[in-house]
């Protein structure tokens, strides 16, 4: 509970800091794009943020840095201000030092971040195709570009939402957390007649499901016989097995280049 | 498990697909366009909610943007499912419950600006960034198909316009009047996000029109299109508003009219070729960008049956042209506060007062900067024959200087301060486009901040937002006031009505959600 008032504040001060005028990517400064700098960082991060944030921003006491969509979006100078000046009505107070060294921890906290468009990913990236389009059936479910399936999330732009171990972990562990919108349900009217396909919400009155032919079936559950469904992912769980290590850094190639902007690698 | 899972892997079909054709309807239970139809009436054939039941009607859900500040959004709701913008985010929410289906958020956008909406085609949603690229949604899963750069933001373009899907391409504008840029209107291919043509709002040395700059280099003239506008089916014109020439408030690096700026263009939707322009505020000095939406009627005008265009227009003057000539019918004040010109002459070229030209020590001038009205949507009623605007009666001091003009640094010529001994008042207005005359008003009392449209329906009611946060209904002949309902946030959106399951509904964003109102019904 309070982890999640802590981020909130942290959201309100971010967003307070974006309601004075400034463009997210404003007001920098070149250590930020140093990866020695961010190595540097990470001593600066390691004393004076990870007793709350974890010592690689994992979270603890206060909220993780790592995939947060407001921590990514943030700008430079937003993040360096919730370090310089704390972040009002939580417990983070601000950490006066040297502008250089607080650039340098806003460096650490990007490279937490970077993602897998930015860095460079070894592997046969057509290859990787390959396997996505034809062998590993990758394709079946997840889109790219509006090709492909759409029972599992859309990858167009996934190396710009992950970093590559993110990818790689999702790959080898997919029940590990199945997103919302894609999770299987069987829905059975009172009528005995059944709908199949993957929830994209549902509460205690509601339910909306996807269907096979790309309808959003509308249902109140109270008029339902039944809504089966499942928490494991519809995602096969044997690529460790079924992809070789070649085959693993090839389809990371390949997935680290989908983009919908292009990146400098770091 | 195994079975099901195969049963599913199949690609999406093309169920539910929007058309160019049902565009053109119009409103009908569904709102597939910003302005609802391609003339921007905003003027819903819904019955069900009247001035007999208004009374009864209920927030049925509320949709909390996280980490929203001034939604600006209209939505669009098409095959139950309801598509919501703030700025670099798209969400498509289920309409019976506000519940989210998908969520779009574009990454790594350079700039951040308030979004006015989507449009729709095909199966497609289509996002305008801040930043200046189209983007290309799967309408049912949100799946990310393209991104288009139409304009490079290093340049001092972004936008926030709600595009418009119009026979197979998608039709953008860019802002940036303040920052020093050359204007443009572009079609872009909705398959592909190739660009198809592109009208510039500023003409370079050699075309007509650039003898009215004084010499000031086209590339930094401004006349940004960063509205939606409108567009004639019959005709096969567009009707694309333009804002203000560059640098704002300083006129004397820029000698002439500056066209296109302050102006209407009448573009062949196929090829963007201008058939006629009419300039609102030659050589403006006050950022009276003539962005507000041009309504299309077709009514009769001192005795003639005519095709018109409608302009509220921010300089305190309300237009009507002819829209298949550009000819100048009429054009009166529709605010009091209006002192910077006596009067148009035949052709509406304003009669500009002296002393009303910003200086460095101020000026007194109304209407102030934000206009006797702005884009706030309007809507026309062919029943009643009057076009209701959100109007603001303000004065402002204006000042200016003749510093030189930097682009893309925030450099102003500089702009206007309000008069703490008057502040503005906010009105909603019925005018008869036939005179100008004012049939009647409702005031919206409050500091006169925020920023409301409006939208009609065949029920008879007009409903808008105020200054304080309500969303109102009122008779669309009388202005009374009929129902309110207090939202807690201010309102910088325009209301749209919409039907499902033959219950008519009624939504509006506020600063931070977006709320659907339904008559009430007991269980």
């Amino acid at each position: 509970m309070f982890m999640h008032r802590f981020g909130f504040f942290f959201l309100v001060a971010v967003l307070i800091t974006t309601a004075q005028g400034q463009s997210p990517r404003g007001q920098s400064n070149p250590l930020v794009r140093d990866p020695a700098a961010a190595a540097t960082g990470r001593p600066l991060f390691v004393e004076k943020c990870s007793p709350c944030h974890g010592p690689n921003g994992e979270g603890g006491h206060g909220p993780g840095l790592i995939g947060w969509r407001e921590v990514r979006r943030a700008s430079d100078r937003q993040l360096f201000d919730s370090i310089r000046n704390g972040v009002p009505g939580t417990d983070m107070s601000g950490f006066p030092m040297p502008d250089d060294d607080t650039w340098r921890l806003v460096a650490f906290v990007r490279s937490l971040n970077a993602p897998a468009a930015a860095q460079p990913v070894p592997g046969d990236i057509q290859a990787g195709s390959d396997i996505f389009w034809g062998s590993g059936g990758c394709s079946n479910c997840h889109s790219i570009r509006g090709q492909g399936g759409a029972l599992g999330p859309d990858l167009t732009d996934i190396a710009t939402l992950r970093r590559a171990d993110q990818l790689k972990e999702a790959i080898l562990k997919p029940n590990e957390g199945v997103p919302d919108g894609f999770r299987l349900v069987e829905v059975t009217r009172a009528d005995g007649t059944k709908v199949k396909g993957v929830a994209k919400f549902e509460n205690n009155y509601t339910l909306r499901v996807l269907d096979r032919d790309g309808r959003l079936h509308f249902f109140e559950k109270k008029k339902l016989a039944n809504v089966s469904s499942t928490e494991s992912s519809l995602m096969p769980s044997n690529y460790a097995e079924r992809l070789s290590d070649d085959d693993m850094s090839n389809l990371l190639a390949f997935l680290s280049r989908q983009s919908l902007r292009k990146w400098e690698q770091e | 498990m195994k079975p099901l899972i195969l049963m599913l892997l199949l690609l999406l079909p093309a169920a539910g697909q929007v058309t160019y054709e049902d565009i053109l309807k119009g409103p009908t239970d569904e709102w597939l366009t910003y302005n609802g139809d391609y003339q921007a009436q905003r003027h819903s054939p819904l019955t069900h909610i009247t001035p007999d039941n208004v009374s009864s009607l209920v927030p049925k859900w509320n949709y909390y943007f996280r980490g929203a500040r001034r939604l600006e959004t209209t939505p669009i709701v098409h095959d139950g499912t309801m598509y919501v913008t703030n700025t670099n985010e798209v969400h498509a929410l289920d309409a019976r419950t506000g519940r989210q289906l998908w969520g779009y958020f574009a990454e790594n956008v350079k700039r951040s600006r308030a979004n006015r909406g989507v449009a729709i085609l095909g199966d497609r949603i289509y996002l305008v960034t801040s930043d200046c690229h189209l983007v290309a949604l799967h309408r049912v899963t949100g799946a990310l198909i393209w991104d288009a750069e139409f304009a490079d933001t290093n340049e001092g373009y972004h936008s926030s316009i709600a595009p418009m899907a119009l026979k197979n391409q998608i039709m953008v504008g860019v802002g940036g009047g303040g920052s020093g840029q050359r204007g443009f209107v572009a079609a872009l291919d909705a398959g592909t996000g190739e660009e198809r043509w592109r009208t510039w709002t500023v003409p370079e040395e050699g075309e007509p029109g650039y003898e009215t700059w004084g010499g000031f280099p086209s590339k930094w003239g401004g006349a940004p299109t960063w509205t939606t506008g409108s567009f004639d089916p019959d005709l096969n014109l567009l009707y694309w508003p333009t804002g203000n020439p560059w640098p704002d408030f300083y006129g004397g690096r820029r000698k002439g009219d500056n066209l296109y700026s302050e102006s209407v263009l009448a573009l062949d939707a196929d090829t963007g070729e201008m058939n006629w322009y009419f300039q609102f505020t030659p050589h403006d000095v006050w950022d009276w960008d003539a962005n507000e939406t041009p309504v299309l009627v077709d009514m009769d005008f001192k005795g003639k049956k005519r095709k018109v265009m409608l302009q509220a227009n921010r300089n305190g003057f309300f237009y009507v042209l002819d829209r298949v000539t550009g000819e100048y019918l009429l054009g009166e004040p529709f605010v009091e506060k209006l002192n910077w010109a006596d009067g148009l002459d035949e052709k509406g070229r304003p009669n500009v007062l002296p002393d009303t030209t910003p200086t460095p020590a101020g000026v007194r001038v109304c209407p102030a900067v934000r206009g006797a009205s702005n884009w706030m949507s309007p809507t026309y009623v062919a029943e009643t024959g009057l076009i209701y605007v959100i109007t603001l009666e303000q004065c402002d001091i204006y000042y200016s200087s003749a510093k030189k003009p930097v682009p893309d640094s925030g450099f102003r010529g500089t702009g206007g301060a309000q008069i703490p001994a008057e502040p503005g008042e906010l009105y909603l207005r019925a005018i008869d486009p036939e005179t100008a005359e004012i049939r009647w008003e409702y005031p919206l009392p409050g500091p006169a901040i925020a920023w409301p449209g409006t939208v009609s329906t065949a029920g008879g009611l007009i409903f808008a937002g105020d200054d304080d946060g309500n969303l109102i209904a009122l008779d669309v002949k009388t202005g009374e006031d009929l129902w309110h309902f207090n939202m807690g946030h201010r309102i910088f959106a325009s209301p749209m009505t919409w039907a499902i399951d033959g219950e008519q509904y009624v939504t509006i964003a506020n600063e931070t959600d977006v709320v659907t109102f339904g008559l009430f019904k007991p269980e």
